[in-house]
């Protein structure tokens, strides 16, 4: 089964990109404005200039309800039909990285063309066995490039193996160590300090090799540095963890060294970095301004109407019975939606004359009806990371660029 | 003393697989016989066994089933591929001071079919908590680090990286013992080879193996009268750096380098008198070939990030079995009976001439080195 799931990637890739498809409608008013409603986007300036918010140029060339045919000729389409075949028949988006070109004005007709970039799999995970499949799309105006997407989709067997959910290598703390520990705990990044001579040293331990003195202190550091090196972790898999994994070896700004998982900045030696911490781990983030927090109630009105605005009508996105069939707590946000609230969270901080010029997200733990979605974010240079976390954890993790 | 002192008398190893369907002990047994056939030394002349760390082929389970008798040298080294040569000083130490007369060290695992040392699954020890939690956890990912900042320090591309493994799949072709005979790669395999840690791809990281091999050392002048010509430990050097760690010494001011194999070095040409441009062959310890770049630099084949240079110039025989990336990885333990055939005139791709062969071992970690001649 597995060779015949990659001759057909082999052959799909090898095809290249489709044909252009035209979307059914032009950009309209209408679609638009169920859109900004259903997000809960007040910003005026898509009325008023006749555009289209960024994030809504999946929409345009989404198949709706009932496509008129079959088209086996779209990379995902053919690709999802060999993995429906092969019983991979459920399907979840994990990532979307999208580029604007520019804004879509109202009355404009869209059509995408797709490639298929990657097949992965067999893979185990927390749904389930499945494979995970790559595209690229190109939205085109008359021949003009508008827009770009990278789209990753998890297609999986529901509940057909138990996944043996392997946790995440946790940290040992030592009598030497504990104290670092602590610090991650109570929010704050430690450095061991000499009680005598003040050198400053990490990793710890009990003796100072500066003095020789056993008197080991601590002092909280201020949490700023500079990226040294860093690894992009692709294989294998890491327990518990989401391939790739970004780690930055980083010079703090006291001058000791110390690594970390790098998130929501793109990676490069010298970029300036601020700490913070996450599962019990001290993680890298962008440094520059944090973005108040903002708390959404997702109700099931949220999520089908947005799924509906989004022209997204997966089951999961709207039947609770199904989704619970297909392994799921209850319905769930769908990708476009949490793309949209991701850019609506950015505007409504960067103001409505923002001009946006890509959204970049990777999804983690589902969203469901009734959880509480709490965005942060932190801006720097024309870069804002962006996180929105349930209870249960990260829903989605991302970068927005916006025009400078 | 080391210097010419004692030799190696005997080396001997199993098929290099990934699945050789026995015990890592048998391996090991195997391996040991071999090595002493070679030789023309029987079991019963076995007084000393020296090995690795990470495995359960203790001195005494080898010694009970090759029928060995008393043993007065037990000994084992840490820090995983470090140990390479330096299991061969400490049975030259042992010769030396008279403790022991015929040494067998060996190395045997089963690490494509048994334990991988690859897989990310590791419980983290104290030091391994500063770096296998946040994603640090597999000896790639750890290189990586030390790469990138390679790269960023010298100007260097990948494209380096993937002549080193080009040239180990070359030498490998024409070696039946290797895994890839017959397989050599373009640097194009090269960059088309899926990341594992970027800036590390597929390629970049040496095979996963099942095998053994076995080196017999004894005194040089009894070596003599063996059956086959010695190979004369010239140098044998162990080094560990300031503030060293398992793969991750990313704490002192350097990161893209490895002052362990500088210690390692000073001490072989000390040692020995003599100096790089004498060696004929090198057998460089390649589980990741960023490192071969690093290690040139650190044993003086050239400065500082001019590995690279060597490698594209092909100004030295560099590891002419293919090495790990293109024989086997049996922690450089199949390196040095690589070195021992080249200064017998018994290698598969022979280096001509009768200088000096230069071995190391794994880096990263506490290393060791060798220098090997005739008699």
């Amino acid at each position: 089964m597995t060779e015949t799931i990659e001759a057909a990637a082999r052959r799909i890739a090898e095809a290249g990109p489709s044909p252009a498809r035209p979307a059914r409608d032009p950009v309209n008013r209408p679609a638009i404005r169920d859109w900004l409603a259903a997000i809960g986007d007040a910003n005026p300036v898509y009325e008023r200039d006749g555009v289209a918010p960024p994030a809504m140029a999946q929409v345009w060339t989404m198949r709706g309800l009932r496509p008129a045919h079959e088209d086996l000729d779209d990379p995902l389409r053919g690709m999802s039909a060999v993995l429906d075949e092969a019983g991979y028949t459920s399907v979840v988006a994990t990532d979307c990285a999208q580029t604007y070109h520019r804004y879509l004005r109202e009355g404009e007709i869209l059509a995408v063309r797709g490639r298929l970039t990657g097949v992965a799999g067999p893979k185990r995970t927390a749904l389930g066995e499945g494979w995970f499949v790559t595209t690229e799309s190109v939205w085109e105006v008359a021949g003009e490039p508008v827009a770009e997407m990278r789209f990753r989709v998890l297609k999986y067997r529901p509940g057909a193996s138990a996944p043996v959910r392997s946790e995440p290598i946790r940290p040992v703390a030592g009598p030497d160590s504990a104290f670092f520990w602590a610090g991650v705990e109570a929010g704050e990044l430690r450095i061991q300090r000499c009680g005598e001579c003040g050198a400053l040293r990490h990793p710890p331990g009990p003796a100072c090799p500066a003095c020789g003195a056993l008197k080991p202190e601590y002092v909280v550091a201020a949490g700023t540095g500079t990226v040294h090196s860093y690894v992009v972790h692709h294989h294998p898999s890491l327990p518990g963890r989401r391939s790739p994994v970004t780690v930055a070896l980083v010079d703090l700004d006291e001058g000791v060294r110390m690594v970390g998982e790098l998130r929501g900045v793109h990676p490069s030696i010298g970029a300036r970095v601020q700490a913070g911490f996450a599962d019990g781990l001290p993680v890298w983030g962008p440094t520059g301004v944090e973005l108040p927090s903002w708390e959404l109630a997702v109700t099931p009105t949220v999520i089908i109407s947005s799924a509906l605005a989004t022209r997204d009508f997966q089951d999961v996105h709207h039947d609770r019975d199904a989704a619970v069939r297909r392994g799921s707590r209850d319905i769930f946000l769908n990708i476009l939606t949490t793309t949209g609230l991701v850019q609506r969270y950015v505007t409504d901080w960067a103001g409505p004359e923002a001009v946006l010029r890509g959204i970049e997200i990777r999804l983690g733990a589902p969203c469901y009806a009734y959880d509480t979605l709490t965005f942060t974010g932190q801006a720097r240079g024309d870069e804002v990371a962006v996180v929105g976390r349930t209870a249960t954890g990260e829903h989605v993790s991302g970068i927005v660029r916006v025009a400078s | 003393m080391i210097a010419r002192s004692a030799a190696i008398a005997g080396i001997g190893a199993t098929e290099f697989s990934k699945d050789s369907g026995r015990s890592e002990l048998r391996l090991a047994v195997e391996a040991v016989r071999a090595a002493l056939d070679d030789a023309g030394l029987r079991p019963s002349d076995v007084d000393g066994l020296t090995t690795f760390s990470m495995d359960d082929n203790a001195e005494i389970a080898v010694a009970r089933e090759i029928g060995a008798g008393e043993l007065t040298f037990l000994s084992r080294i840490g820090y995983g591929g470090g140990a390479a040569c330096a299991v061969v000083q400490q049975a030259v130490l042992a010769v030396t001071a008279g403790i022991a007369e015929t040494v067998v060290c060996y190395r045997a695992l089963n690490e494509r079919s048994g334990r991988r040392f690859g897989q990310a699954n590791t419980p983290p020890g104290l030091d391994a908590s500063w770096h296998y939690p946040m994603g640090l956890a597999t000896p790639a990912a750890q290189v990586a680090m030390a790469a990138r900042r390679y790269l960023h320090d010298y100007g260097a591309t990948t494209d380096d990286f993937g002549r080193v493994t080009v040239a180990a799949r070359r030498h490998a072709a024409t070696n039946p013992a290797a895994w890839f005979y017959g397989r050599p790669i373009t640097l194009e395999d090269h960059r088309a080879s899926r990341w594992i840690a970027e800036p590390l791809r597929l390629l970049d990281c040496c095979q996963e193996s099942d095998g053994a091999v076995a080196l017999v050392v004894t005194a040089a002048e009894r070596a003599r009268d063996l059956r086959r010509a010695p190979a004369v430990v010239c140098a044998a050097a162990q080094g560990s750096g300031p503030d060293q760690f398992v793969m991750t010494s990313y704490y002192r001011d350097e990161v893209a380098a490895l002052p362990e194999m500088g210690v390692v070095a000073r001490q072989l040409w000390g040692q020995s008198g003599l100096t790089p441009a004498d060696v004929r062959a090198a057998v460089l310890y390649d589980h990741f070939t960023p490192y071969v770049l690093m290690q040139l630099e650190e044993l003086g084949f050239c400065g500082r990030g001019e590995g690279r240079h060597v490698i594209a110039e092909e100004r030295l025989p560099i590891n002419p079995h293919g090495g790990q990336l293109g024989e086997a990885y049996i922690h450089g333990m199949n390196g040095i009976a690589e070195a021992v055939r080249q200064v017998r005139g018994t290698a598969v791709n022979q280096v001509p001439g009768d200088g000096p062969v230069l071995v190391t071992a794994g880096t990263g970690v506490p290393t060791s080195g060798l220098i090997l001649s005739g008699a």
